[in-house]
């Protein structure tokens, strides 16, 4: 019997969304702001979101750039609304994990840099695992 | 003793009866709430981006309108003046009226369907065909200025195709009178209706901040709330004509259906004043396409309408790419507005009400 076509696997028809020049641009900046290599951005946007979200990628990733620059720090810098809501990415709670542990290290004398730079090693973390 | 739920998972489609065009929602379901939706397309695949690449723009502007069936004529709009921006062309204003009337007749069509099929979902068949009969009126009122109904081709660079006889004109203002009578009709029973009030009031919510997370747009977004990011506010020409988008607060189907009942009357004005206002003189100014790149948009009848286009010195198109409202709107319901919704019946319906187009989402 042959398999329903509903049922078949997703992924080159995912890829071939994923190959637009406009989420291709998207995929290389949020690659690069994150630190993680674009393949590995690539099939992790796959597996964690459906077809049409997918599509919608690239709008909702410029509605959310707009809104991170009005964010406080360290919101701004980790991109906690745009890759918690916009494309989201990290689960909500992670990120205000990692939003309390930056806050908890600026505390204990380290710079807003280096705390980001921390917190950005947990995101990295959570879509490399 | 409580009832006993429990969790399902429940495709609706690819293929439905209340569906234009096949998709599959895949809903996770706790009895009959549904508690997430899930989409999965590719079973109307065209590839018509990587058609139009490296081919001259005289034929990707026939391509463009097959895009989508039900909207041809603003894909045919977008697409022109992308290209008379790259080149600088102007034109004349007896033709860039002309294009709203087109337009808007095309946006008119458009909301009446969207609306045919929503009642046709919700089970009130009587106003779904009094709307379909009402949008075959429309459909003439184009062939008669286009000399087609669906893929016009209307617009050119630096103009329009054929000009308004005065006949035509006297005949289209004839119709816009029976038009506004009929519609002003259906909005009321629809308003009214005791039924239609069951099955649509309070039902699939779209939040104001929810319409902003997913840039949810067009009636979708202006039914909860938004209403500057209508691109007609930023075009010249419907600046000139004064217009203000309408919009509604409430988020759920019953208002999407009456803004698009709104608009309807809205674009009915604007195309008398279109006649009132139009000057005599040529049609088309003429102009050749070069080369060079840009973003461009306007407002399609279910949104804002996107082309990305990178052209040569021949005009050929070298990139292109497309992005259509349907995209936005469709993961915005299915992301948002069936999430929580409290009748499996009601998934096809709320579906439908954010007008979904799959031929323009799978281009």
């Amino acid at each position: 019997m042959r398999e329903p076509m509903y049922e078949k696997d997703l992924t080159a028809m995912k890829y071939a969304i994923l190959q637009s020049r406009r989420h291709d641009g998207m995929v290389r900046e949020i690659a690069a702001d994150i630190g993680v290599p674009q393949l590995r951005m690539r099939r992790y946007l796959m597996d964690r979101f459906d077809m049409l979200l997918l599509e919608n990628l690239p709008a909702r990733y410029e509605q959310g750039k707009k809104l991170r620059e009005d964010s406080p720090e360290p919101e701004r810098q980790l991109g906690a609304h745009l890759y918690t809501h916009a494309v989201p990415i990290i689960d909500e709670g992670i990120m205000r994990q990692i939003i309390e542990g930056v806050r908890e290290m600026v505390r204990n004398g380290a710079s807003l840099d280096q705390a980001v730079y921390s917190g950005k090693e947990r995101m990295r973390k959570e879509i490399t695992a | 003793m409580t009832k006993k739920t429990v969790d399902v998972s429940i495709p609706v489609g690819p293929v439905h009866p209340c569906w234009k065009e096949p998709a599959r929602v895949k809903c996770e379901t706790r009895g009959e709430l549904v508690l997430s939706a899930e989409v999965e397309l590719g079973y109307m695949k065209k590839g018509i981006e990587r058609i139009m690449r490296g081919r001259p723009w005289q034929e990707v502007m026939f391509l463009a309108e097959r895009v989508c069936g039900i909207c041809s004529v603003i894909h045919n709009m977008v697409f022109i003046e992308a290209l008379e921006k790259i080149s600088a062309i102007p034109v004349p204003e007896r033709a860039a009226l002309l294009r709203v009337v087109v337009n808007e007749l095309d946006r008119i069509q458009s909301h009446i369907l969207a609306n045919f099929s929503y009642c046709y979902t919700i089970e009130h068949e009587t106003l779904g065909m009094y709307l379909l009969d009402t949008r075959e009126r429309v459909m003439d009122e184009l062939e008669r200025i286009t000399g087609a109904r669906v893929t016009c081709a209307y617009i050119v660079p630096g103009g329009v195709r054929f000009d308004l006889r005065p006949e035509d004109a006297l005949h289209l203002r004839a119709g816009m009178d029976t038009l506004e009578r009929d519609i002003t009709r259906y909005m009321s029973m629809f308003e009214h209706g005791p039924l239609i009030s069951l099955r649509s009031r309070g039902i699939g919510i779209l939040t104001r901040e929810a319409a902003r997370e997913a840039y949810a747009v067009g009636p979708t977004a202006r039914a909860s709330g938004i209403s500057d990011i209508d691109r007609r506010l930023r075009h010249p020409t419907y600046q000139k004509l004064g217009f203000a988008p309408v919009s509604r607060e409430e988020g759920d189907n019953f208002a999407r259906v009456m803004v698009r009942f709104q608009e309807v009357l809205q674009s009915i004005a604007l195309i008398r004043k279109c006649l009132d206002t139009l000057p005599e003189g040529p049609i088309r100014g003429g102009g050749i396409p070069g080369a060079g790149e840009i973003a461009y948009s306007g407002e399609a009848p279910r949104g804002e309408l996107s082309y990305f286009i990178k052209t040569d010195e021949a005009g050929r198109v070298v990139e292109i790419s497309i992005q259509t409202p349907s995209i936005m709107n469709i993961e915005a319901c299915c992301h948002y507005m069936l999430k929580g919704v409290a009748s499996l019946a009601d998934v096809t319906s709320t579906f439908v009400s954010s007008d979904p187009c799959i031929a323009c989402t799978e281009r």
